[in-house]
């Protein structure tokens, strides 16, 4: 049942979202190491990119703090409470933390709408959802999640008729309609242009500012990690191999976290960046 | 890999005709073997096309005047088809679910559902009919409850692999969003696969009409029946018309079925 009677999306955060591993692995069954003995901590309202080559466990990191991967050992939690590995806690947990997916991952022949309002899935009854009977308070919330993206006009549109760029906003906009304490976006921008890439990572930052919801964002491009983290965290083989600030790191450390030489492959694109 | 692009295709490996020799002799020896089995003689069957020429003289002209009394049982043989196809439908919807592996909650249940539905496929639409006529008693009735299990069959073993197919990305969104078991195959599996679900339910449908048909002939009412009381009565010219009208009426009904499904892939 929804007791809550917010008509906006503004979250019951800005409390919470803080974050913290402690000696946490992750050893797939195939005996890959996903993530070997992190020990990261995370505050409500920061903003961090994850850096790291293919394969490094930036996805691995990400999926742990909403329990689609569990841990093998050690602890991950939340606002001082372990991350439960199924059942009704893991269920209470999601809805306090929402992703946003590289391929969008929206219903695409279901409205922008309906998409939104998959956030507010954990919130309604089970009969409300299954006749697709939302109240009022539910749409609105869904509404003020589609203005804070700039794309409410785009409401009853399927979304397989929108471009990838508003597609990314439908899913950005089902992550705000969960009112989450934090947001994981697992390379939200990989699939996008250079412009619509940088529009997407200026709303994320905006977002992250105007609502303080903790965010964690997987990129690839180098430039992308310097312009918009505040705090950047580099993963080799599952392994943090650097924690720094976005302003202060160098050349030589992202060599350090690829362990190779810094090609232009690692820049989306400098002239873009230099109108931007 | 290989950069340099120069990949060399293996050789393909030779074709094995023992085997195929082996597999063809077999094949030969099963079908005359069958043959004998069923007392198949040519003789016998060349005597019998001469006893079939004075019927269809018999059968000739079809006896128009029959037709209005058609209608009524030829909607009758309709409605048991639609209600068996929609009860089906309905019913076949959590067992495919149950029945794909991607999506059923746990391994015992998806053991269970997947057996019950491959009972429900073994057992023809025949042993429904008598089965539910001994409940009800023989009608459209029993008819329809026949097909609806014969359609939850057609149905849940062609839809449960289509949703064995879909692209997993999207219910692990629904999940991870706080969304709960049932929510997640409303709200991602079942959108995804929704266009094969619709397009089953045509051919079931279409199927079901055929059904219908000879169901009827063993007493579940509707245009097979008619067929029988006119058989039984040496009506020929009546049996050529009902013959032509369904062989119509069944064509245009596929047609329809047929021009949506397309439409909808
Ligand atoms: N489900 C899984 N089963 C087995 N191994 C896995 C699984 N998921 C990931 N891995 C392995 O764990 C390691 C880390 O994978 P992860 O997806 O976290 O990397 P990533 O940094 O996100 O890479 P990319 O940039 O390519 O997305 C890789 O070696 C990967 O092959
Ligand atoms: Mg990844």
């Amino acid at each position: 049942m929804s007791d809550d009677s917010q008509q906006n999306a503004t979250p019951a955060s800005g409390q919470g979202g803080a974050i913290r591993f402690e000696k946490a692995n992750i050893v797939y069954p195939n005996g890959v190491v996903g993530m070997k003995d992190l020990d990261l901590e995370i505050k409500p309202g920061e903003f961090v990119v994850i850096v790291g080559s293919s394969g490094a466990g930036k996805s691995t990191l990400l999926r742990a703090v909403n329990g689609l991967n569990q841990l093998t050992s050690g602890t991950i939690s939340i606002d001082g409470r372990e991350v439960p590995k199924s059942g009704k806690g893991l269920r209470e947990l999601r809805k306090r933390v929402a992703m946003i997916f590289q391929d969008f991952r929206l219903v695409k022949r279901l409205s922008v709408m309906t998409n939104v309002l998959v956030g507010r899935l954990g919130h309604v009854s089970g009969l409300r959802s299954m006749l697709n009977w939302w109240p009022q308070s539910e749409k609105a919330i869904a509404i003020d999640a589609l203005e804070r993206v700039g794309i409410v006009e785009k409401a009853w549109v399927r979304a397989s008729d929108l471009s990838g760029g508003q597609q990314q906003r439908v899913g950005i906009a089902r992550a705000l309609a969960q009112q989450p304490a934090i947001i994981l976006a697992d390379e939200p921008v990989a699939s996008l242009d250079p412009v619509t890439t940088h529009q997407i990572m200026d709303d994320l930052v905006r977002i992250n500012r105007d609502l303080g919801i903790t965010t964690i964002v997987n990129l690839h491009f180098l430039d992308l990690a310097r312009e918009y983290g505040q705090r950047i965290i580099g993963l080799r083989f599952g392994e943090l191999v650097y924690d720094g600030d976005a302003k202060t790191v160098t050349d030589e450390d992202f060599r350090n976290i690829y362990g190779r030489e810094v090609t232009e492959d690692d820049v989306l694109d400098d002239e873009v960046v230099a109108e931007g | 890999m290989n950069a340099a692009g120069n990949t060399t295709l293996p050789t393909k490996p030779p074709r094995n005709w023992w085997l195929w020799a082996i597999v063809l002799g077999f094949l030969t020896a099963m079908t005359v073997w069958s043959g004998y089995g069923i007392g198949f003689s040519a003789n016998e069957l060349v005597c019998n096309i001469a006893g079939g020429s004075r019927l269809l003289e018999e059968s000739w002209p079809p006896d128009f005047s029959f037709l209005p009394r058609l209608i009524d049982p030829f909607m009758e043989t309709v409605y048991i088809a639609i209600v068996g196809t929609v009860v089906g439908g309905i019913l076949s919807i959590p067992v495919a679910v149950l029945a794909a592996r991607n999506l059923s909650p746990d391994k015992v249940t998806w053991f269970l559902d997947r057996n019950f539905m491959n009972i429900l496929r073994t057992l023809p639409d025949l042993f429904w009919a008598m089965l539910f006529a001994t409940a009800v008693g023989f009608g459209p009735v029993a008819g329809a409850l026949a097909l609806s299990v014969f359609t939850v069959a057609v149905i849940s073993k062609l839809w449960s692999e289509s949703l064995e197919s879909i692209d997993m990305g999207l219910p692990e969104a629904v999940r991870s969003a706080g969304g709960s078991w049932l929510q997640m195959i409303q709200f991602s599996a079942i959108p995804q696969a929704m266009q094969h679900y619709v397009s089953y339910a045509l051919y079931a449908f279409e199927l079901n009409i055929r059904a219908s048909l000879v169901l009827g002939l063993v007493g579940a009412g509707g245009i097979g029946m008619i067929l029988e009381t006119q058989r039984a009565n040496f009506e020929y010219e009546r049996v050529t018309l009902i013959i032509l009208a369904v062989l119509v009426a069944v064509l245009i009904i596929e047609q329809i079925s047929e021009t949506i499904r397309r439409r909808l892939t």
